[in-house]
């Protein structure tokens, strides 16, 4: 199935890319794309379920309560590399009328 | 913690218990999420979001699920409707063939009279009988590989057309 790549999702693409090799938390993709969480779920749920991205939980200190980090796969590397815009430097701020603008 | 934090807490706890298996561990990761957000009101829409976002992947999951019995469901009426046509074609040209090669006898008996004589019946069941039944049972194994229904419609129905002829000719 095709991966809709709506401004939002090349947002999230663009965020992975910065740190292409790095495990990345929700809560921080969302700070740094400016996509609230109902947004933001969706849209790693769908590259999740396509395996361009792998989770992981985070193997956290006693008394902690582990996180969920996201990071590409190889394939998600490839997707993103050939669909992305160049690499992100803002938030939801730059999307506008459907275009992202840079 | 406040009061926002709080509700955004039992929120995505009861998410978390309702939500569907395939959705559960998107489910935690949320709720996990919430530790880490500082201000109380970004908790609280952070769950708000959170819970459209799992209603979303839950209701998704549904629709799969439904189009995928759906399209099951189809297939298998699909399959039993084609081959149920398939039968029926096959006896309805047979059945046409029959009616056509009696209509031709009828025609010809009445254009030569002589060949209706009491003592003439053969040619009359050879050709109205006999011949089209040879053409059923050509053609049903010459379709059964590939039009396995139509055949059989076709076989069904030269065996009945035989059986009917037979119990005619038996009883008088």
């Amino acid at each position: 199935m095709k991966l809709r790549l709506s401004p939002q999702t090349v947002l999230v693409l663009d965020a992975f890319l910065d740190q292409a090799e790095e495990w990345q938390y929700g809560y921080d993709l969302s700070r740094v794309t400016g996509l609230k969480s109902g947004t933001l779920y969706p849209i790693l749920m769908r590259l999740a379920e396509r395996k361009l991205l792998e989770t992981q939980w985070e193997a956290s200190d006693p008394g902690k309560p582990p996180r969920h980090m996201y990071r590409f796969t190889p394939e998600g590397l490839r997707f993103a590399r050939a669909n992305a815009t160049a690499p992100a430097s803002g938030g939801l701020g730059q999307v506008a009328l459907g275009l992202v603008v840079r | 913690m406040g009061t926002p934090r709080r509700l955004a807490a039992r929120l995505l706890r009861a998410v978390l218990r309702l939500a569907p298996d395939e959705s559960r561990e998107w489910a935690t990761a949320m709720l996990r999420e919430l530790e880490f957000i500082e201000s109380d009101w970004a908790a609280l829409f952070w769950a708000l979001g959170s819970t459209t976002a799992i209603l979303r992947h839950a209701a998704s999951g549904l629709r799969n699920w439904i189009s995928r019995k759906g399209r099951n469901e189809e297939g298998r009426m699909n399959s039993t409707g084609k081959k149920a046509m398939g039968v029926a074609s096959g006896a309805l040209l047979a059945l046409m063939l029959t009616l056509a090669a009696f209509g031709l006898m009828r025609i010809i008996m009445i254009l030569f009279p002589g060949l209706g004589h009491q003592d003439a019946h053969w040619p009359y069941f050879l050709g109205a009988i006999v011949f089209p039944e040879i053409i059923f049972v050509v053609s049903a194994i010459l379709l059964w590989r590939k039009r396995t229904p139509i055949a059989a419609g076709i076989l069904f129905t030269a065996i009945g057309i035989g059986i009917h002829v037979t119990v005619h000719l038996a009883t008088r």
